[in-house]
């Protein structure tokens, strides 16, 4: 690696000034399990490292209040994954969280980090996407909210702004509940980069959302207000036709490695029947459970 | 523990080193003042060096070296196991996508690393062939300078090498029905999890190597040659390497950093990345046609097979792989008449090089699959098919060369039992079924010392390289057995050239036989050397005394060799020392230089899962059955199969090299070149061997661990189409080729699971 | 862009300060300024799991990390495992069941396996193949080495 200088800030107000002063020279490390990837490679070459894991207002808690789950900025993918509350109510997220790589990587993969590097096949961003997050950043201008729709605008590249860093990530907590689940296409069972990462959720008011990465520069967020796709008694046919208007909007790489344009977008129609399937008896095992 | 002796399984000599971190592998060899290299290269497969400017380079602190062609001897040195074809760094040409052009070493990486990204090569990218196709191409330019292929009548081609072998006529042969296809086999790379590793370093008047290489004494050779230094002044160091799978083989970089130590007068270390492991080894690909031609029960008349082997751009081993796997490519069968014309092709990419298998995956995937169709269109259960033309002991399958070695035919009833074969299957699932032979070493030469110690410990030295199969302990467990040693008491010395007497190689399975017998023979003279010190201490005549393993036995009495020894070295103490030699001798008339040394044969069946709207293809069961003659070490015997298998698993579904159009590889590392991890396997796997002790190596041992690998290919993708319906003849059945088959075969479903067969009485076309 | 940076941790049980670069990754520091060699390096991007360590009892891939992230932090590596001449079940287990060949894969698999079975003392088949999942062998097939894991597990060697 081409050395680099290295900070640790202890607090958000000298993290956002170095930022501010270092521009684009600076890369901020959470996890490093992209990062450090890169700096291998040498595909970035920043002047400084901004480490991020001893600032005092950051953390790696999951808080539930005020209808919001929150979690910190530092709270690695094994730490989503395992979490209860999470497990029941963003289930989809868990799931998303639990294939991020193998054990070593999830231990030190942040939430903020998967989110930041905005890679289009980011495991965590079709359930974020579909259960509406929203993520809070600080900078120079003062703390805010971006909407995770708003978030991701192409691959690499996020809404955030050059002086501003991930503090949270929120997650309004839904009055009732929902069907909801993470599916994804690999090219072995064992840990891959997907090629097609999709969640769906479905609502008991028919609502059905539904988000891919993988196929196009940044995840896409999808919904159908119909009730179709979360009707039980309608036909896998009339999803089918549903799901491809859609998904219309799915334009894979045709440069890509890991699978050809045809064969991903093939698989998004069979995931998101197959997503959907699941969602709506995961929904209907909820309500029985009462 | 489990047992001392053999067909016991103790714990692994050099286990106790690898659990705690101790074993000492190339990398972790330190030496004081060493100087850190790295190699650079240009990011094309082909182009024309024009200028290398180190000036920067040189510049940066700690950097002390920056080597390119023009530096070495001129002309610069070659080297290579078949042809001198390889030259120690790019000259002129960079001729694939990683050959490095020159080598930096520095104080420290860092320096290195910062050198090597300002040397400045002014090339000019020229026109590559990567494939067979392009390489064959009349127009194709030629991978290698024809003047040094002088009096090669191919010379003005890309092929190095055409091989012809068979029996009989195949042209005038009749068959009633006719099976055509062919079959292709990707690039695949060993993926040691050990990077290769080279140190070198000024060793008096002489120069000392390490490295992870399988065959110390023949790269000490090639020291020697290439620095003009007698072998007594080539010290090579060879650690256990962590995986060799016949990347190790033969030298890569040791030459160069040879030059380097020498050069800056200390010693060079350069380990390469998993990247540049991908760049420097890997399998000769292939496309191979096949076309069998049956009697109605299913008996072979004839089989005419025509192979083109994508090779590297240097010749490395890969054309003894073409020779060898095309040699047995008809398979263990009997058949009145086989042809087999196969092609080494050169090509700009990665040299290919010896990798478990060693040429016969290729074939094995192109003739299995094809017998596999060919039961189809018979109408033949495939086991059955196998089983009518499997040859029987003692047949000469291949005229000429050793008959038939095993009872193959109780190695598929066995794994055809194990798998229930004919039993019915659950909706959606499929079985199939391969078998796989490949000849052992055609010649060898081991030699060992053996020495009985003073207190009935032994020192066995054995220039085997133990990469994993687990050489050290048999070979310990030979000594214990013959010497009346506890294993403990055993130490094997290895990887010194110094220490260690000439080793042939490690490589086509051959150590626990050549230097099996080796080490036994040495054991059998120092049984000898007891029975003398035995019979004078006796009064009586050396041939009244037994010594047979750990005993002497001198009528009635039994009596521990320890004791006999003890007493017998007297106040003086010392050893008794022997010497073993294992010898094959090469038969120049032979086509490959010599006839097998035994067999390796393996059956594997398997039971798949497919969905078919995805292509995934889970192996819900793996049967593997090898003929190994006597399992020294039941518990390294199966971890060698079922590795194998699990190796053979990765070139099935998911190993492939990835080019882009200007033929660099896309894939390097470890993100997009997929291996198995242990989410992968089968859901379950059963090994077992047939052991009728009717092998030459020590206790009716033959050789085995690359026999698991050989036919997972074709089992697998008979089992896919038994599943599906669909016949697929490319590897590797990723989830997306299956799934493109599928649709395809759905598309025009009168193309569905029906080979190219001609039914009806019908000659052969010439 | 060279200064260095003071860094105490303890690795294996021992206080270690030494200054590291920061670009320098925490492989790197133990293998060659602390001269810790049996924790391999193979892919250097956190495929393979040759590097893997813990770090406050999680296991990292140590190529993943710069060394600086590990000051104040308890590092331990496959040598920190024994006890002296007293080896860990793990590694015990490991011996019996023939898991190590080449032994490359080794430092990681046990380093792992000991994290895995400190979550989940008694697991199941699956949950060893998804624990072990980041760390590839290319010798074993992986079969013995899972057999050791769940021998260790349930406290039983093979005989």
């Amino acid at each position: 690696m081409r050395p680099f200088a290295y900070a640790r800030p202890t607090n958000l107000a000298d993290t956002v000034a170095l930022l501010a002063a270092d521009g684009p020279e600076a890369r901020l490390l959470a996890g490093g399990t992209d990062l450090i990837i890169r700096l291998r490679d040498g595909s970035i070459r920043p002047r400084i490292v901004v480490d991020v894991k001893r600032i005092g207002e950051l953390d790696g808690e999951i808080r539930q209040g005020d209808g919001t789950l929150t979690i910190g900025a530092l709270t690695t993918m094994t730490a989503i994954a395992a979490d209860e509350r999470i497990r029941r109510d963003f289930t989809a997220l868990a799931e998303g969280a639990a294939v991020v790589g193998a054990v070593q990587i999830r231990n030190r993969a942040t939430l903020a980090g998967n989110i930041s590097n905005a890679s289009p096949a980011a495991d965590t961003a079709p359930s974020l996407l579909v259960y509406g997050a929203r993520v809070v950043v600080a900078g120079s201008a003062g703390p805010r909210r971006i909407a995770i729709d708003d978030w991701f605008v192409r691959s690499g590249v996020t809404a955030l702004a050059r002086d501003e860093l991930v503090t949270a990530v929120e997650l309004p907590i839904p009055a009732g509940r929902r069907g909801a689940v993470h599916v994804r296409r690999t090219r072995r069972r064992g840990h891959d980069l997907a090629s097609v990462t999709l969640a769906c959720a479905v609502h008991p008011d028919g609502v059905t959302r539904l988000a891919y990465g993988s196929l196009g520069p940044r995840p896409v967020l999808v919904g159908d207000d119909s009730g179709l796709l979360a009707d039980g008694g309608a036909s896998d046919h009339a999803k089918a036709d549903l799901l491809d208007r859609l998904f219309a909007d799915a334009s894979p790489s045709p440069r890509s490695m890991r699978a050809s344009p045809d064969y991903r977008l093939a698989m998004l129609r069979v995931l998101g029947l197959r997503a959907v399937r699941a969602a709506v008896g995961r929904l209907a095992d909820v309500e029985r459970a009462g | 523990m489990n047992g001392d002796g053999i067909g016991a399984s103790p714990e692994r000599v050099g286990g106790l080193a690898r659990v705690t971190g101790r074993q000492v592998y190339v990398a972790d060899v330190h030496l004081d003042d060493v100087l850190h290299a790295r190699l650079v290269g240009v990011p094309c497969a082909r182009a024309r060096i024009v200028s290398v400017d180190a000036s920067a380079a040189l510049a940066v602190p700690g950097v002390r070296l920056v080597l390119t062609a023009a530096d070495l001897p001129q002309p610069i040195p070659r080297f290579g196991p078949q042809f001198q074809d390889r030259p120690v760094l790019a000259v002129g040409e960079a001729k694939y996508h990683g050959e490095p052009v020159a080598a930096i070493a520095a104080e420290t990486p860092d320096a290195a690393e910062a050198a090597a990204a300002l040397v400045r090569i002014e090339y000019e990218e020229l026109p590559a062939v990567v494939s067979i196709s392009a390489a064959l191409d009349p127009a194709a330019p030629l991978v290698q300078d024809p003047s040094l292929r002088d009096g090669d009548p191919l010379a003005a081609t890309n092929v190095l090498r055409l091989h012809r072998y068979g029996w009989g006529d195949v042209d005038a042969a009749t068959a009633d029905v006719v099976v055509e296809g062919t079959y292709t086999f990707p690039m695949v790379t060993q993926f040691a999890i050990e990077p290769h590793g080279f140190m070198a370093a000024p060793d008096g008047d002489g120069i000392a190597i390490w490295s992870a290489i399988q065959h110390p004494s023949w790269l000490q050779r090639v020291i020697a040659g290439l620095l003009d230094l007698p072998l007594a002044k080539v010290r090579v160091f060879s650690p256990d390497p962590g995986g060799g799978f016949g990347g190790k083989q033969h030298a890569k970089y040791e030459p160069l950093v040879a030059f380097m130590a020498l050069r800056a007068g200390r010693p060079v270390r350069l380990v390469l990345s998993l990247e540049e492991t991908f760049q420097a080894v890997r399998r000769g690909a292939s496309e191979i046609r096949v076309r069998s031609g049956f009697r109605h029960d299913g008996t072979l008349a004839f089989r005419d097979i025509e192979a083109n082997y994508l090779i590297g751009a240097y010749a490395d081993i890969a054309d003894r792989t073409v020779a060898k796997g095309s040699y047995t490519a008809n398979g263990p069968y009997v058949v009145p008449a086989a042809r087999t014309v196969a092609r080494s092709v050169l090509s700009h990419t990665t040299p290919s090089t010896a990798f478990r298998g060693f040429g016969n995956p290729q074939q094995i995937w192109a003739v299995e699959s094809n017998m596999d169709e060919a039961a189809h269109a018979l109408g033949i259960d495939p086991t059955e098919l196998r089983l009518r033309n499997l040859a029987h002991r003692g047949d000469a399958f291949i005229p000429g060369d050793t008959p038939a070695d095993g009872e193959w035919r109780t190695v598929v009833e066995r794994a055809a039992e194990m798998i229930g074969w004919g039993s019915p299957l659950p909706p959606g699932r499929g079985r199939g079924l391969a078998v796989g032979l490949k000849s052992g070493p055609t010649t060898g030469l081991s030699y060992s010392t053996v020495r009985l110690l003073a207190d009935g410990s032994v020192v066995v030295n054995a220039g085997t390289s133990d990469m994993g199969q687990g050489a050290r302990t048999i070979f310990a467990q030979i000594a214990a057995q013959e010497l009346g040693a506890p294993i403990e008491w055993v130490s094997v010395v290895m990887g010194d050239t110094a220490v260690v007497p000439y080793d042939q190689q490690t490589s086509a399975s051959r150590s626990s036989v050549l230097m099996g017998n080796s080490i036994l023979n040495a054991c059998r003279e120092i049984q000898a050397k007891l029975r003398a010190m035995a019979a004078r201490a006796e009064g009586i005549d050396p041939s009244e005394i037994v010594v047979d393993r750990g005993e002497v036995r001198i009528g009635a009495r039994v009596l521990p060799i320890r004791d006999v020894l003890i007493r017998g070295l007297g106040r003086l103490g010392g050893e008794l020392i022997g010497i073993g030699e294992m010898r094959k001798e090469a038969e120049p008339e032979h086509p490959l230089g010599g006839t097998a040394a035994f067999f390796e044969f393996n059956c594997t069946a398997v039971e798949v899962d497919v969905d078919r709207e995805t292509g995934d293809v889970v192996i819900a069961r793996h049967v593997t059955v090898s003929d190994v003659g006597r399992a020294l070490n039941p518990m390294q015997v199966r971890g060698q199969d079922e590795g194998a298998a699990v190796m053979g698993l990765g070139h099935t579904l998911m190993e492939q090299y990835i080019y882009d159009d200007a033929g660099r590889i896309r894939n390097l590392g470890a993100i997009d070149y997929r291996i198995p991890t242990s989410m992968d396997l089968p859901l379950l796997m059963e090994s077992d061997i047939v052991e009728n002790e009717d092998g030459p190596g020590p206790y009716g041992s033959k050789g085995m661990s690359e026999g698991a690998l050989l036919c997972v290919a074709p089992a697998v993708a008979a089992a896919v189409r038994e599943a599906t319906g669909v016949v697929i003849r490319d590897l590797p059945l990723t989830p997306e080729r299956v799934w493109r088959a599928i649709q395809d075969t759905a598309a025009r479903p009168e193309a569905a699971a029906r080979p190219d067969a001609e039914p009806g009485p019908r000659a052969a076309p010439g | 862009m060279t200064t260095s940076w003071p860094i105490a941790l303890t690795v294996n049980g021992r206080s270690r300060t030494l200054e590291v670069l920061a670009h320098h990754t925490l492989l790197e520091v133990l293998r060659a300024d602390l001269a810790l060699t049996g924790t391999k390096e193979c892919c250097l991007v956190g495929e393979c799991g040759a590097c893997t360590v813990l770090v406050d009892g999680e296991s990292v891939d140590s190529c993943l990390m710069l060394a600086v992230e590990a000051d104040g932090a308890a590092v331990t590596t496959v040598e920190g495992l024994a006890d002296g001449d007293r080896l860990r079940p793990l590694q015990r287990s490991f011996l019996a069941s023939g898991a190590a060949q080449c032994g490359f894969c080794i430092p990681g698999q046990l380093v792992s396996a000991e994290a895995l079975l400190a979550l989940t003392p008694h697991p199941t088949k699956a949950e060893v193949e998804e624990g072990l999942a980041g760390n590839l062998c290319r010798c074993a097939g992986y079969e013995q080495i899972i057999e050791a894991v769940l021998a260790a597990a349930a406290a039983e060697l093979p005989t």
